[in-house]
């Protein structure tokens, strides 16, 4: 269907930049809500849980590893269950391409632009991410090895300018909160960095060797996951727990607190780039599984055709879903927790489990010993 | 060829989206706010006053301006912050813009009745980063203290930014607090939060002192600076320190950088001790089911100045200036952190704080009755001075003088 193939590498990069995602800008902020200045526990907790997800993902593509999560469902659940659950599926990427086209939105408008009509903004990066997908798989997993180089550079100047910030006082008392609580906001975090790179299964066939590939799933949430530990640590040593919590966009108010000599200062722009090269990528990555799962639930040729009207429902529905910016948070906080959790979680499961029911009975077919019993 | 044309339709449309940002402002049409007052009136509404650059005056080439005042002053009444804000607009050609704002001034009167309410403005507003300084104006309006001219820095703004991160490194009798801060310990149990006290003291007619003419003479007979330390309950000024009580403040928070200290000498007359370091920590305990505060001090510092007879060759000397300023100022300690305990009852120091970082789980049951708590609270202060270095010369030239 389409003959497009990206290196193990490649796929590492592509990982690396879904875990760190919208999450260094928006989570620190969630997970000292919910756990005060031991935020960054949850962020490891959350990290750890994210290993255990991707294990399910690990043993769905072992038995088929040549196929997208669609095709599974077609082999699996017959055609016309596997395609009801597919079309389940492939709304999770869509509604997030637009979700996550609002959180850029309302990043830009409260911080950076703010009278600049929000159609303008979706437009802009409704334009390039639709570029990105059309343009295929290769041409966006070799931009993020470019931008991957950016983003470790801008991450590294973060990190040592605010470092003399640092107050190790904020952190204290360590384990205040209890396991509960600790585990309770990890949720979020799972769900956003892990959960939700459910849609990576559908790139997945398109790398070359798809048993290192599964060793770069794991080491590309890793390293997401120890950009957002880190982030989250420099929020709460830097800013303390409360502020943290306060703030919409902690990593965004911690560049602000940057300040060398009266001269390194003011760089929040630092910040914003690294948030625009991560979010950009899980955007064009989400938008691509849903057009890719599209086409191939259709049975389409290709799926470039689909690119641009899907495009346009997009950037649409992303300025008509939410009235304001609290039923946005309210959908954030308890809608699509649950809602990722059925799609990248329960979905996989399922497909695990009738491919152990099928597994048992082609077995008991073939084992003459056991048709003899039975006679 | 169609091709071609295709392109260049294409990038003639870029060129479109590429004319920059879309809400630009150019300098001149801003009007940069270095300073903020804030004042209640008598109905209570909010006044409001802009301290705004003169951008044309602030410009380098000397002799130039045409002898404007450096700044201009907007004030504007308003029911909330915002509203009066914007307001300005009718008297100012530019729209306010506070992103460069240095101090924000809080009138006493506005104070006593609560921060918080005008402050939510400032954090939520995109415009306003959150590090300029805060202060609330001892005795006068602040819209008072925007209006004296200064010299040496002719933005007043930047003078008093200046001034007290100054006063603050060289004397320690300051704090110099951001709004992040600010808010923090507001909403913090365990530290309440204090505030720098700035004072405008105008001689003469007010027309003609606060015109350029006050900083033509060399002695301004209109001057603002820094003076004593505001306490808060909550949001709401309570009290103000006075200058032991102040700097008691600054070692034990650990702000104190540099300051310098009296000690007697035994056969009468001082000497100067120069803080160079100052160190403490601060440890909060359970003891027999009440809680209590060990203070650590570590402080370094030189003789600074010698106004008596004694022989700095000597090690005892030395060790002798050592007890005398441990002594000196342990007394000076105690009995601030007591006349606090007693006198406002609130926890300025984050002795809260050291609990609950020590014992959460003691810290959730006292942390209700926190200002309670605090007042019968034991604080044991231990005080250690090291004299390093005695300055340029050794004995003094006092010693000779027969």
């Amino acid at each position: 269907m389409i003959n497009e193939k990206i290196n193990v590498h490649q796929f590492l990069v592509l990982v690396t930049l879904f875990t760190i995602g919208t999450t260094i800008l928006v989570v620190p902020s969630g997970l000292a809500a919910a756990a005060k200045q031991d935020a960054w526990i949850v962020s490891i907790v959350g990290t750890g849980i994210g290993f255990i997800v991707i294990g399910i993902y690990h043993a769905l593509v072992r038995s088929y590893p040549e196929m997208t999560i669609i095709q599974m469902n077609e082999k699996l659940f017959g055609k016309w269950i596997g395609k009801i659950v597919s079309l389940i599926f492939i709304s999770l990427p869509f509604i997030y391409t637009s979700i996550l086209m609002i959180y850029n939105g309302s990043f830009l408008t409260s911080h950076i632009m703010p009278d600049t009509p929000l159609p303008v903004l979706t437009m802009l990066m409704m334009v390039i991410v639709a570029m990105g997908v059309r343009l295929g798989i290769e041409t966006i997993a070799r931009s993020g090895e470019i931008f991957l180089v950016f983003f470790f550079i801008l991450f590294a100047f973060l990190v040592i300018f605010v470092s003399p910030n640092i107050e190790f006082e904020n952190i204290q008392p360590v384990f205040e909160s209890k396991i509960n609580t600790i585990f309770g906001a990890s949720i979020n975090l799972v769900v956003t960095s892990t959960i939700n790179s459910v849609i990576l299964l559908m790139i997945f066939p398109l790398v070359t060797r798809y048993k290192d590939a599964i060793k770069s799933f794991y080491i590309g949430n890793f390293i997401g996951g120890a950009v957002i530990i880190v982030i989250t640590l420099l929020s709460i040593l830097v800013l303390g727990a409360d502020s943290t919590a306060r703030q919409a966009y902690p990593s965004f108010i911690l560049a602000r607190r940057i300040n060398v000599g009266n001269f390194v200062q003011r760089t929040e722009g630092v910040i914003a780039v690294m948030w625009f090269i991560t979010i950009y990528f899980k955007m064009v990555l989400y938008f691509f599984a849903s057009v890719l799962g599209v086409s191939q639930i259709f049975n389409l040729k290709h799926y470039r055709p689909l690119t641009l009207p899907m495009a346009l429902i997009v950037g649409a529905l992303s300025i008509l879903m939410f009235e304001d910016v609290v039923k946005q948070q309210n959908f954030d906080v308890k809608a699509s927790i649950l809602y990722s959790i059925t799609v990248g979680l329960f979905i996989p499961l399922l497909l695990l489990l009738v491919h152990a029911i099928r597994k048992r009975k082609n077995e008991n077919k073939d084992d003459p010993q056991l048709i003899q019993k039975r006679e | 060829m169609k091709r071609i044309i295709t392109i260049l339709t294409v990038l003639t449309l870029l060129l479109s989206l590429t004319t920059g940002c879309w809400n630009r402002r150019e300098l001149n049409e801003l009007a940069i706010t270095l300073a903020m007052g804030l004042d209640l009136t008598k109905d209570g509404k909010y006044l409001v006053t802009a301290q705004v650059v003169n951008p044309s005056e602030i410009a380098g080439d000397k002799g130039g301006g045409g002898g404007d005042s450096p700044v201009v002053i907007y004030q504007e009444k308003g029911e909330t912050v915002f509203e009066a804000i914007r307001k300005m607009t009718k008297e100012s050609p530019r729209k306010i813009y506070p992103s460069h704002l240095r101090m924000l001034i809080i009138g006493e009167s506005l104070a006593k009745k609560g921060i918080g309410k005008p402050l939510d403005l400032l954090s939520r507003d995109w415009e306003l980063r959150s590090d300029f300084y805060v202060a609330v104006s001892k005795g006068v309006r602040a819209e008072e203290v925007l209006k004296v001219p200064t010299s040496l820095e002719k933005t007043p703004a930047n003078k008093m930014f200046d001034n007290l991160e100054v006063s603050a490194e060289a004397w320690s009798a300051t704090s110099a607090v951001m709004l992040d801060e600010l808010i923090t310990d507001m909403v913090s149990p365990g530290k309440q939060p204090v505030l720098t006290g700035i004072t405008a003291d105008i001689k003469g007619d007010k027309r003609t002192t606060l015109s350029k003419q006050n900083v033509e003479l060399i002695d301004t007979p209109a001057k603002i600076y820094f003076n004593q330390l505001a306490v808060f309950k909550k949001d709401k000024l309570i009290g103000w320190l006075n200058e032991n009580q102040s700097k008691t403040y600054n070692i034990i928070t650990n702000k104190e950088v540099s300051t310098v200290v009296n000690i007697p000498c035994p056969d009468g007359g001082k000497a100067v001790y120069q803080v160079t370091k100052s160190d403490s920590k601060v440890k909060g305990k359970i003891r027999n089911g009440r809680p209590e505060i060990d203070i650590n001090i570590q402080v370094e510092g030189n003789v600074g100045e010698v106004e008596c007879k004694v022989d700095l060759s000597k090690q005892e000397t030395i060790d002798m200036l050592e007890k005398s300023y441990e002594k000196e100022k342990k007394e000076i300690l105690v009995k601030s952190v007591k006349q606090i305990q007693e006198k406002y009852k609130v926890d300025i120091f984050g002795f809260g704080d050291a609990i609950h970082r020590t014992d959460p789980k003691a810290w959730s049951k006292l942390k209700k009755d926190w200002d309670k708590n605090f007042e019968d609270l034991k604080v044991n202060i231990q005080l250690n001075g090291e004299i390093r270095r005695v300055g340029t010369i050794g004995n003094s030239f006092l010693n000779d003088i027969k």
